[in-house]
């Protein structure tokens, strides 16, 4: 399983299905957060993943799809589409420099 | 994740990423083009001899945007998912083949030409790509793209068109049996579970929409675009949630149900279900519920509202539809809200009860899996992550 030091985030995709509508949704409030950062956030859908993508949030039931298209990756599956505890732990992560996908 | 209608997927996540995968690139041919469903929609509402502003002349628009433009965008689309902009154009050339000489709305077969030409093109080009002398290139680029887009544009006027026609004739007479026999209601007991199992966009741009614009380029409008686009159900059970959840999660409901019922992205309540999984009985209901009263009142849409909100449904009702379409989304609602109501025991024993919940949601699902049917894990650190 991939893993990846909170320091070395640069970017954070965020992929659903259609690329179009809840991913757009939920990078523009992921933007808020990790902009301070100087963290990027894209949005895609899950079958366009870019394959050096770093970290890749998604919703659980894509999450199977988005490994199997980026593999070294590290895919943060979340349950809700606001205020999930797995945006705070990629927040978390790339604030005090943890380990993610571990 | 578990739900009543999908055994399948118990046996691993495979199967349904399968699914996913197939159904995310059916809806990736047509999600890229919905603006230019709505300007025909828009267009057809406006200026048709029954629209709002009846104009002989602008309604010539109506007929090569919906048999030519649609589906060339589409396999021009399609082309593009295989093989880039090389296969988007050899897709685009391909489905001309398949458009002329029909007045069906030719979606099947745009969505089956332009990847397969483009696919053709890409064997093509790796073959090619370390044979061909420098400086020829481009003479067998441009040559290569037309010569096989061409071809499969004349075979999909002779070969491949007609074939599809029929199926799509046939697949359109069997929506029209389920009309005639009243049993149109009954494609909710798939729709609504396929849909939360983040099917969505597969079920309704890349099977129900096709069908719908065939109905709606002959009637004027089509029942089909509301079946899985009903911002009701949603709302229905968003609203069950706000009175009857579990506590810790109300709070986060009032904005889902404005980013569900007003933008249109339906994607946010898929998870309150996935939760609790019986309640998809509740959406089951609250969807039948909303074809039934659509089909009974003769509701229906002039095209494809998306996203699913309640202001995409308005800006696509037809002249004089309004009553019998907001009826479909109130009634869809109602019946949700309290069959989720009921479901959720109207909030009584919350939280302590959590576990008969689940004991109860283990006889309607045979074998949940217990990660996902355990609020606690999202819920635990919710209260910190508002922020």
């Amino acid at each position: 399983m991939p893993t990846i030091a909170g320091a070395d985030i640069r970017k954070v995709v965020v992929a659903c299905d259609a690329g179009m509508g809840s991913s757009v949704m939920l990078a523009s409030q992921m933007r808020k957060r990790l902009k301070k950062y100087d963290v990027a956030v894209e949005h895609v859908a899950v079958n366009s993943i870019p394959s050096d993508a770093q970290v890749v949030l998604t919703q659980s039931s894509l999450a199977a799809r988005a490994q199997g298209i980026a593999p070294d990756a590290v895919v943060v599956p979340f349950q809700m589409f606001m205020g999930d505890p797995a945006f705070d732990k990629v927040e978390a992560a790339i604030r005090d420099g943890g380990t993610l996908g571990a | 994740m578990a739900t009543v209608a999908d055994p399948k997927h118990l046996e691993g996540d495979s199967f349904r990423a399968r699914v996913q995968r197939i159904g995310g690139y059916m809806a990736g041919m047509i999600m890229p083009n919905i603006a230019a469903f709505i300007a025909w929609g828009l267009i057809t509402a406006l200026f048709i001899p029954k629209g709002w502003l009846p104009n002989a002349e602008l309604a010539k628009l109506v007929g090569p945007m919906i048999t030519m433009l649609l589906p060339i965008l589409i396999g021009y689309t399609g082309g593009r998912l295989v093989h880039g902009q090389r296969g988007a154009v050899v897709g685009a050339i391909a489905t001309v083949g398949v458009v002329v000489g029909t007045d069906v709305p030719m979606f099947l077969g745009a969505m089956i030409i332009g990847p397969l030409t483009a696919l053709i093109l890409r064997v093509f080009d790796g073959y090619v790509q370390e044979r061909v002398k420098a400086g020829f290139e481009m003479l067998v680029d441009n040559f290569s793209a037309g010569i096989i887009g061409g071809g499969m544009a004349v075979a999909g006027l002779k070969g491949i068109g007609p074939v599809v026609e029929q199926l799509t004739k046939a697949a359109g007479h069997g929506v029209d049996w389920l009309v005639s026999h009243h049993v149109l209601p009954l494609v909710s007991i798939i729709v609504e579970p396929a849909k939360v199992l983040f099917l969505n966009n597969a079920i309704n741009h890349g099977v129900l929409a096709p069908l719908a614009v065939q109905e709606a380029t002959q009637k004027g409008k089509s029942v089909l675009f509301m079946i899985e686009t009903n911002p009701g159900p949603g709302l229905g059970i968003l609203t069950a949630y706000l009175l009857f959840g579990p506590r810790t999660l109300r709070a986060t409901v009032p904005g889902a149900m404005i980013i569900h019922f007003l933008g249109g992205i339906h994607e946010i309540y898929f998870p309150y279900i996935l939760m609790k999984p019986k309640l998809i009985l509740a959406a089951i209901a609250g969807g039948m519920a909303g074809v039934g009263t659509a089909m009974v009142t003769g509701a229906g849409l002039i095209a494809t509202p998306a996203p699913g909100s309640i202001f995409a449904y308005l800006a696509e009702t037809p002249k004089g539809g309004y009553v019998p379409v907001l009826l479909a989304v109130i009634v869809a609602a109602g019946v949700s809200f309290v069959v989720g109501s009921l479901l959720l025991g109207f909030g009584r024993g919350e939280p302590e009860e959590v576990e008969a919940d689940e004991a109860a949601a283990g006889t309607a699902v045979p074998a949940a899996r217990p990660a996902s049917t355990t609020p606690a894990t999202p819920v635990a650190h919710r209260t910190t992550s508002e922020a």
